[in-house]
């Protein structure tokens, strides 16, 4: 058998084995073992067969030898002498790829391109009956032709323009539209096309709009939106088309279909982009008079939002190389009817339609400089006059918004003053009213009647962005403006929900961005006067809201210098003063150092050096004289006070050097204090009070310190087992709760940032050796040792450290102590060991390992649901056998359960669901007064059960019943003796029902329609409902918004079987 | 839809609408400005946290008022535009009263609620739909002690007399609340309720 004769037979069912044989004899030709000649002659018999199919399979031998051969192979004559072969065997299989190889070859020339394609249009006249990839292949040659031959398929002339014209009419297949579009797209842009401009458009534009939806698992991922660009592309291609285009495009707008419009807008603005001005000026007015109804009558935001774009890209096309105003440019024609239109809806700029009206000026306005001087030349002069003859404060407020509208418009043509580069070389047309601009915002802001609240709001932002404009206002004329804001804010009262001052304090922040000079000259002497010298005692601590303010606008570096020296000063004098007043006056000052210290980069601020010196030094070192007795007053002896500075070390020693750092961790028990004035708190006898509270201090610095600098920490060497032992003593004996809590997180901080891998089983023995303290008869142990123990715990935990299970075992095992005290105690404390805590957090470099949450959660729960449920069935037990627990255990593992979950994200939660669910409704069982933090943490929990997962959960646990029973039960006001639900309680349980009637299907937002079948909630619909309506008259406010807000997301939301219908 | 019937009506800003004020923070212990993010509170203890809600507070009866009902139904949209009925001034603060039913029994719970409505224009077909939309909001907030009496105000729309026959006929407003259609657009203006 020949190889022609072995490649006809294997090429349907194996082409790897056909591959190989052409391979075979394209070697032989180009080791000359075999002519070509003799190969072309081997075809004869089959090529004149009736038999299409065996046509084709020789002619595929062919082109498979073709492809296999080396691209240098073929000589010119050869080619020639193949391509006319294939062209006149276009039509059977393979020839078109055979042409396609052949064309790709460097000595195809363009006399054969030509041959090529007029063999193409001749043959194929018919090729819309042919099947997609037969189609698919003559378009991909035609592609390689237009990308490979371009000039020659070009002198064709309207020979290939009208070939592949007929060739494509009436293709619906979205592959093959995609590389027609884009043949099509060259000539469109290429061919002189003038002759044939209809009959082009035409073969395109048959398409819009493109309805095409994709198959699911469509394997050539072919969107829609590939084929709307390729379309938009091609009819966007050439300014010939405008006559066309824009007239068809625009009647598309009729469309009752959204998306058919927004297709047509969308190609209206590539046409506005791609069209020469000339042509896009043309159609300018029409396009206006048409999309003027879509803006003004919206009816999809969309829609109007894509029209002001057009609107907008035609104002930028037009503003093109203009560079001087005059009434003649096509610009000026263009925006005159826009800004009639736009004049006469604001002469009642208090009604709908003014809205619209402004975001087509702000739009227009904001294309170019040019475009902004003609709009604000028609437009600001009729507004000044309808202002002075309005007749409310309702118009003055719209026309003051116009002006806002504009003046945004100028920010982004003429820039703001921190804008860099890009001057614009036009005058800003607005300077000619400047005078009467701030005027008008001035009176506005400050003349118009004190609770005319958004009003005076509208007022400052439009004054706020001219201050803001670039090369716009003096110096002077923002300072004013500056006085203004001062006057509000430090002498007016505060109306409704003082919104005036919040956008007062807002506009001074934003201006200190820009002159901060003015803030630090005017804003802050104004301010700084008004802080008092104390606070007596009652006063109403005026001074707070100054400090606010002072905090918010000072987060600009030289402003923030300011404020620290101005507030370091006044702190320095009340703690020289023999009657300071309150010491909520010192600690304001410390918050607000605080608050803006955190919203700054302290680590790239070039003074925190001398910050560092003023405040951790200087006064660290005065709190160890306070504690000596030696200071003047006892500001510094107070622990709220102390806290707050401790917060401010903590971050400063955050942000200095290293070398710094060190000199913290020697001092931090001495505070930078000689050994005669102060007694440093570990290991000494006789301490009061007074020094036991510079532990406060101490914690915070060592909260800041880096883990390697645990060998410069005192009292550390050989190792810390002496240090900690001191400190477990002092936590669990000292007695002032804010000394208490400072000794608990030293000691976790110790344990947990710096005390070392090999050490760790010195705190696992202080463990073992505080929960032995246990009373042996009565198995209690004291409140303080019990919180000692969950905090060691607590850093052990987060560690993982080898004993994490030992840990936890223990602390479950407290629960069960008979001697209830103990057990409650132990049962709140659950919530501490993976609670955030400020100082032991990842800011501080806490070691937090990843896996904790999940360690603990998976250790615990199993224990805990079978503790309970050994205590259920002890309970229903009547005979003697199993001795019956006490009562306080069940709550008290109920209270732990909450307590963990409260601390622990819902994801890993949900894994448990099955097991944890039936523990939860016990929860809501709960009726006591003292368990309404337990109900509110399971609510809690629930609602984010909800929201994340949605009804399915619950109801594959088979709960949704009993769950929906229990969340009523606790929206009840008066359900017996004894029981409480408080209005929180009740109105967190409305919101997870009202969570779950939206949250029907999974994942899904508020509002999601419920999946087709029967709802899970249908079954307690009526009971639902019915019980919501007594609800309803719920004494308070809240809770009765809450059970409004559920009844409408239950009537909404679940659907009734049909005949059930309300 | 049909051509609307008042294209281009009044609107007021959302601000200026009536709303309830929140208590400040009176006591200085309840402090509530921007420090709070300064200094976040030590982590929740069950035990130093007593629940914020005092008994003093929990005992505090909060009785419906007229704010309340404005804040039920001013956020139902119009039918013709998607803008609240607040914002349209369709409904207002003013125009709506409680009213114990029984004057003459001192201890009847049952209390009336009038709202009156202000179409934007004289001739709105949709005066209807409106007052039947603020009934079925109210007659679903509210519990059953109060009745509603929802009125077209006097003088604001030129079939009036009639809106409000239609509106106070239990019997009417039953059939009309069984025609689909009629409920389909009533659900949709109270989509934006909150």
């Amino acid at each position: 058998m020949s190889a022609l004769q072995t490649f006809m037979l294997v090429v349907d069912h194996d082409k790897e084995e056909a591959k190989r044989i052409a391979e075979g004899i394209a070697h032989d030709l180009e080791t000359k073992k075999a002519t070509l000649i003799d190969t072309v002659q081997s075809l004869g018999q089959y090529i004149n067969d009736e038999d299409p199919i065996l046509r084709g399979k020789a002619i595929s031998y062919l082109t498979a030898i073709i492809q296999a051969l080396s691209p240098k192979y073929l000589s010119r004559q050869q080619i020639q002498v193949l391509t006319t072969f294939f062209c006149d065997r276009i039509e059977d299989g393979g020839a078109v790829d055979g042409l396609k190889t052949l064309q790709g070859l460097d000595r195809f020339n363009k006399f054969l391109a030509t041959q090529v394609a007029q063999a193409l249009f001749s043959n194929f006249q018919d090729l819309q009956s042919r099947s997609q990839t037969q189609r698919f292949h003559v378009y991909q040659l035609l592609n390689d032709l237009m990308s490979n031959h371009r000039g020659a398929m070009r002198d064709m002339g309207e020979i290939s323009l009208l070939g592949v014209v007929d060739i494509m009419t009436g293709e619906k297949d979205p592959r093959n539209l995609m590389i027609v579009f884009s043949i099509l797209k060259v000539i469109m842009v290429e061919w002189d096309i003038s002759s044939h401009v209809e009959t082009l458009f035409d073969s395109v534009y048959n398409y819009f709009p493109i309805t095409f939806r994709p198959p699911p698992n469509d394997p050539y991922g072919i969107t829609a939106q590939d084929l709307k660009g390729r379309l938009q592309d091609c009819i966007s291609s050439t300014r010939h088309f405008a006559p066309h285009a824009i007239p068809a495009l625009l009647d598309k707008l009729d469309s009752t279909s959204p998306n058919v419009k927004k297709d047509a807008l969308s190609a209206l603005i590539a046409c506005i982009h791609s069209y020469d001005p000339d042509t896009v000026s043309r159609f300018s007015i029409t396009i206006w008079e048409v999309l003027k109804f879509e803006i003004l009558n919206a009816q999809e935001e969309f829609l109007s939002e894509t029209s002001l774009e057009a609107l907008q890209a035609i104002t930028q096309r037009l503003s093109e190389g203009v560079t001087e105003v005059s009434q003649e440019l096509p610009l000026a024609k263009y925006l005159q009817p826009i800004t009639k239109e736009c004049n006469e809806q604001l002469q009642e700029p208090q009604n709908k339609q003014a809205k619209p009206s402004q975001s087509i000026l702000s739009c227009v306005s904001a294309a170019s400089p040019v475009a902004f001087i003609l709009v604000v030349q028609t437009v600001v002069p009729p507004i000044f006059t309808l202002y002075q003859e309005a007749d409310g404060i309702i118009k003055q407020r719209a026309l003051l918004e116009t002006l806002s509208v504009l003046f945004e418009s100028a920010t982004s043509v003429f820039g703001k003053w921190t804008t860099r580069g890009g001057e614009a070389a036009i005058e800003n047309p607005l300077l000619e009213f400047k005078d009467q601009f701030s005027d008008l915002f001035g009176q506005a802001l400050m003349g118009a009647a004190k609770e005319e609240v958004s009003f005076r709001v509208t007022a400052l932002k439009g004054f706020l962005r001219l201050s803001t404009l670039r090369d716009f206002f003096q110096e002077n004329e923002i300072g004013l403006f500056v006085q203004y804001l001062d006057e509000i804010l430090l002498k007016e009262e505060s109306v409704g929900r003082n919104d005036l001052k919040k956008e007062a304090i807002a506009a001074l922040a934003e201006i200190s961005k820009h002159k901060p000079r003015l803030i630090v000259d005017i804003t802050f002497p104004a301010f700084v006067a008004t802080l008092p010298e104390e606070d007596e005692e009652g006063s109403d601590a005026l001074y707070i809201p100054t400090l606010e303010t002072l905090a918010q606008i000072s987060v600009e570096r030289d402003i923030f210098e300011t404020l620290f020296r101005r507030l370091f000063s006044k702190l320095s004098v009340l703690l020289q003063k023999e009657q300071p007043g309150s010491v909520a006056y010192p600690r304001a000052i410390l918050v607000t150092l605080l608050y803006v210290m955190q919203q700054r980069n302290m680590e790239q601020d070039q003074s925190v050096d001398l910050y560092f010196e003023k405040v951790v030094v200087g006064l660290c070192r005065d709190v160890a004289a306070s504690a000596s007795g030696k200071a003047k007053n006892r500001i510094l002896n107070d622990p709220t006070v102390l806290d707050t500075l401790g917060r401010l070390c903590n971050l400063l020693v955050r942000s200095v050097s290293t070398q710094k750092q060190e000199q913290v961790a020697e001092n931090i028990y001495s505070l930078f204090s000689a050994a005669e004035d102060f007694v440093p708190i570990p290991f000494t006898q006789t301490t009061n009070a007074d020094q036991e509270r510079t532990i406060i201090i101490s914690t915070y610095l060592l909260a800041g310190l880096p883990k390697d600098n645990s060998n410069k920490i005192p009292h550390t060497n050989p190792d810390m087992s002496a240090l900690l032992l001191d400190l477990v003593h002092r936590s669990v004996s000292s007695t002032e709760p804010a000394t208490h809590q400072a000794y608990l997180r030293h000691l976790a901080l110790l344990t947990n940032k710096f005390l070392s891998k090999q050490d760790v089983t010195i705190a696992e023995k202080l463990f073992d050796g505080l929960l032995q303290g246990q009373d042996t008869e009565s198995q209690s142990l004291c409140p303080a040792t019990i919180r000692t123990i969950f905090w060691l715990s607590k850093a052990l935990i987060l560690r993982i450290a080898p004993t994490t299970t030992h840990v936890l075992t223990s602390l479950l095992a407290l629960l069960s102590s008979p001697d209830q005290q103990t057990s409650a105690t132990a049962a709140q404390c659950f919530s501490i060991i993976l609670g955030e805590d400020d100082i032991l957090s990842a800011t501080n470099g806490a070691t937090i390992r990843l896996l904790c949450r999940q360690r603990l959660f998976t250790t615990v729960i199993p224990l805990i649901s079978s503790r309970i449920r050994e205590v259920n069935i002890a309970g229903t037990d009547d005979s003697a056998a199993a001795p019956k627990a006490p009562d306080h255990i069940k709550p008290a593992h109920l209270t732990a359960l909450a307590g963990i979950l409260s601390t622990i994200p819902t994801a890993l939660v949900m894994p448990e669901l099955p097991t944890l669910l039936p523990l939860l409704l016990q929860s809501l069982d709960l009726q006591t007064a003292d368990s309404v933090a337990v109900r509110t943490a399971t609510l809690d929990t629930l609602a984010v059960i909800i929201r994340d997962n949605g009804v399915a959960v619950i109801d594959k646990c088979g709960h949704v019943q009993s769950l929906v029973t229990r969340l009523l039960k606790t929206t009840a006001t008066n359900i017996g003796p004894g029981a409480v639900n408080s209005p929180r309680l009740r109105a967190d349980a409305l919101k997870c029902l009202n969570l779950l009637a939206t949250h029907q299907v999974p994942g899904a937002g508020a509002n999601a329609r419920a999946p087709p079948g029967i709802s899970p909630l249908l079954p307690v619909k009526t009971q639902v409902l019915r019980s919501l309506r007594a609800v309803l008259d719920d004494p308070k406010r809240d809770v009765r918004k809450a059970a409004v807000d559920a009844r409408a997301a239950w009537l909404r939301g679940v659907d009734d079987a049909p005949e059930e219908e309300e | 839809m049909a051509e609307m019937q008042n294209s281009n009506p009044t609107i007021l800003n959302a601000a200026d609408l009536p709303t309830r004020l929140r208590p400040t923070a009176t006591r200085k212990s309840e402090y509530s400005g921007i420090f709070t993010s300064a200094l976040p509170l030590t982590p929740v203890d069950f035990e130093s946290a007593p629940s914020s809600d005092s008994e003093d507070d929990n005992l505090l009866e909060e009785p419906i008022d007229e704010q309340e009902i404005y804040d039920l139904i001013s956020s139902i949209s119009d039918p013709e535009h998607p803008i609240s009925l607040g914002e349209l001034a369709v409904v207002s603060l003013p125009d709506i009263a409680i009213k114990p039913t029984l004057p003459n029994v001192p201890d009847s719970p049952l209390q009336t609620v009038t709202v009156l409505i202000t179409p934007t224009i004289t001739h709105c077909s949709l005066a209807t739909v409106i007052g039947l939309g603020v009934r079925v909001r109210l007659e679903q907030s509210l519990p059953s002690r109060f009745r509603m009496d929802v009125r077209i105000k006097e003088g604001t729309h030129s079939t009036g007399d009639e809106v409000n026959k239609q509106l106070a006929d239990k019997e009417r407003v039953a059939a009309a609340l069984e025609n689909g259609a009629l409920m389909g657009v009533i659900a949709k203006m109270m989509e934006t309720c909150h």
